[in-house]
């Protein structure tokens, strides 16, 4: 009997739990790095008397912050 | 004496303000260095030949040149594996067809974003981009902190991986407070700009206690509510009253005994 395709890997958990050990913090730098684009996105908005934070906000703020390399992959998403 | 003798000597007594030539001449003393694409400035490897005076011998020189060279090779490699790293980023989203299945959730994404209060409406396109950045976010930092596993000759990334790859670069600023200071330490970096210390802060000063002083309350000829005769009011109305102070800072320099004011007595 073949094995099952799950059973051809390791355990999600374990794999996980040896990830976390690692990077604990990897969900906290993401969620700085979210906060941290969006409360600029969020002053330029005021700035510019807007009330919604758009794409453009977003890759105007990245390419501001020195996060200019991520700039040309993600106009792709516009 | 010329230009550069008048503005150190202004410098010197702490007044002038530097000339162009003066800030001309300060930036070509410290050249900058050159920025690359991956926004990590690139260090300048003095090339092989320019050994220190120290290393006298053949061998040393040798030494140092094969350091030189492989610090210089391990560098353009970095370069090399940063620029694949983007490259290959192009390449995928180009080749992307799918644009509604994410690695991140988008709810999620806009719940964070949605916890800054200034933050009124979101766009629908806002937490794609984000998404995707966070992705790209994670593999540029996992590869930088792979680039100081390597370093280190190992094979298993760690923490303090991942606290180098902050440190390195400044974009990564914003995330300096959430990398535990141990790991930090290790990096060299246990001193940051928060736990410098202010020079002759008031922290710094000890104290000592100082009785306050009792001003006059009231109109002169009224003390403690009682009222006073016409020579006790003159008396006290020529007082200046002193404004109370409960803390002084404790004098750095050695006090010098003050000798009593004397009050000179005018004969009118």
């Amino acid at each position: 009997m073949l094995p099952q395709e799950q059973d051809r890997f390791l355990p999600i958990v374990n794999v996980s739990h040896i990830m976390k050990k690692v990077m604990p913090a990897n969900a906290k730098i993401l969620k700085y790095f979210i906060n941290f684009i969006t409360g600029e996105a969020s002053n330029k908005c005021q700035r510019e008397k807007r009330k919604t934070i758009n794409g453009d906000d977003l890759l105007w703020v990245m390419t501001t912050l020195g996060f200019e390399d991520y700039v040309e992959p993600l106009k792709g998403y516009l | 004496m010329d230009k550069s003798e008048q503005t150190q000597q202004q410098h010197q007594h702490g007044m002038g303000v530097a000339t162009g030539a003066s800030q001309m001449a300060y930036s070509s003393h410290y050249p900058t260095a050159p920025m690359v694409a991956s926004g990590t400035p690139a260090v300048a490897v003095p090339s092989p030949t320019q050994a220190p005076a120290a290393f006298s011998s053949s061998a040393h020189q040798l030494a140092y040149q094969q350091a030189q060279h492989f610090h210089h090779q391990q560098q353009q490699h970095q370069q090399q594996q940063l620029q694949m790293f983007w490259s290959n980023q192009m390449q995928e989203i180009e080749q992307t067809i799918d644009f509604k299945n994410h690695s991140l959730p988008l709810a999620r994404i806009k719940k964070i974003m949605k916890a800054d209060e200034d933050v009124r409406m979101i766009s629908a396109e806002a937490p794609v981009i984000f998404a995707k950045a966070c992705e790209m976010f994670i593999l540029e930092l996992t590869l930088r902190s792979w680039i100081h596993t390597e370093e280190n000759k190992r094979r298993t990334l760690q923490k303090n991986d991942i606290a180098a790859a902050i440190s390195r670069n400044d974009v990564f600023d914003f995330l300096v407070d959430i990398i535990p200071r141990d790991e930090l330490k290790e990096e060299g970096l246990g001193i940051t700009k928060a736990t410098i210390p202010l020079v002759n802060s008031p922290a710094d000063m000890p104290y000592y206690y100082v009785p306050p002083q009792h001003p006059v309350v009231g109109p002169p000829g009224m003390i403690m509510g009682k009222p006073v005769g016409a020579e006790q009011a003159t008396l006290y109305s020529t007082q200046q009253p002193r404004p109370p102070m409960a803390f002084m800072p404790w004098p750095h320099t050695q006090p010098q005994q003050q000798q009593p004011p004397q009050h000179q007595q005018t004969d009118s």
